[in-house]
């Protein structure tokens, strides 16, 4: 199988063997301060009570664009660096690591496309599903050579129930200088 | 706290052509780590230089969940709390390190009616001194004015 095969072979498959991301914590007030903090967005629908019930949402909502974060893995900080800037051990069976191993070992993120079918509300347990979209050539970049890989995530919400997609594009490159 | 009081009132009367009030932003290594970890982005090249070095980068960088958070806030600073932001796409081009300052931009492109509401189209960026960081599209459904409790 050639390189453009094996790449190929990808698409469709699950980005996580480990089945879809489940957040860890349902949407709730404290990781929506912190985010508010982080980007100074005071829109008073994602901390007032009051206002949030004045308004079409009827009660607190979170940041739409929230909707990443809340399915991101719970980091395990030693040994991050070694792992290639990994938050969690390497899916070893996963798409991903065949781009690891062919030497792809750099990340960059450069589309981000959300449809938002739903705000969503405190108590709201998010799951997230993704699937290999595509995988481009080989192409000659600013920061090596490289691939570009699309993925579509589903979030769903406690009920099954799709709140909104994700196209996410990413470029795997050969780093300058890998890690030892 | 501070907390910046929005302007209670909300866009009306939105045509094509209209432009939304600048977003700026002095880009600095809190602000980078800062949004890093509340979109609870760990890679390193959000937080540790030395690591951004060995991926070749002069420094840590914005990562795009930060990206579309402020994407997000710079439309709805706009378009007000009852706003909904129904979709919302962008693509990257220069990455921003810290000591840059970007500048959020935006023209509305499409209004339409749809369901006794408006929904407007709205053609975004973000630059900095090397160019553009950011260039998107996003739709916002807004209420009309006469059921906005914001009015």
């Amino acid at each position: 199988m050639s390189d453009d095969e094996q790449f190929a072979a990808l698409v469709g498959m699950p980005v996580s063997t480990r089945g879809p991301a489940v957040a860890p914590d349902p949407v709730n007030l404290p990781m929506i301060r912190h985010w508010a903090a982080a980007f100074e967005d005071w829109n008073p629908v994602y901390l007032d009570p009051e206002a949030a019930a004045r308004s079409r949402f009827g009660s607190i909502v979170a940041p739409p664009l929230m909707l990443q974060t809340w399915t991101m893995a719970t980091p395990r900080i030693t040994g991050i660096a070694e792992r290639g800037g990994s938050p969690v051990e390497p899916d070893g069976e996963g798409p991903l690591a065949v781009f690891d191993r062919a030497g792809y070992t750099g990340t960059l993120a450069t589309n981000s496309e959300f449809e938002i079918l739903r705000y969503l509300h405190l108590g709201d347990v998010v799951r997230a599903t993704t699937v290999v979209a595509e995988v481009s050539p080989e192409k000659d970049t600013r920061l090596g050579k490289g691939r570009f890989v699309t993925w579509v995530t589903t979030y769903t919400d406690q009920h099954g129930e799709v709140v909104g997609r994700q196209r996410f594009r990413i470029l795997k490159f050969r780093p300058p200088h890998p890690e030892p | 706290m501070t907390r910046r009081v929005h302007r209670p009132g909300v866009v009306s009367g939105v045509q094509v052509g209209d432009e939304l009030p600048p977003l700026r932003l002095a880009v600095t290594a809190t602000v980078i780590v800062a949004g890093a970890i509340a979109t609870r982005d760990f890679m390193p090249v959000h937080h540790d230089r030395d690591y951004a070095n060995r991926q070749g980068a002069p420094d840590i960088f914005m990562n795009i969940l930060s990206d579309t958070a402020y994407s997000s806030r710079f439309l709805t600073d706009w378009a007000g709390p009852d706003a909904m932001i129904r979709r919302l796409g962008i693509r990257l081009g220069v990455p921003v390190f810290p000591g840059d300052t970007l500048c959020y931009t935006g023209v509305v492109t499409r209004v339409a009616r749809e369901d006794g509401e408006t929904v407007v189209e709205v053609e975004f960026r973000a630059t900095c001194d090397r160019g553009d960081h950011v260039t998107g599209t996003a739709e916002l459904q807004l209420p009309m004015e006469d059921t906005n409790p914001f009015r």
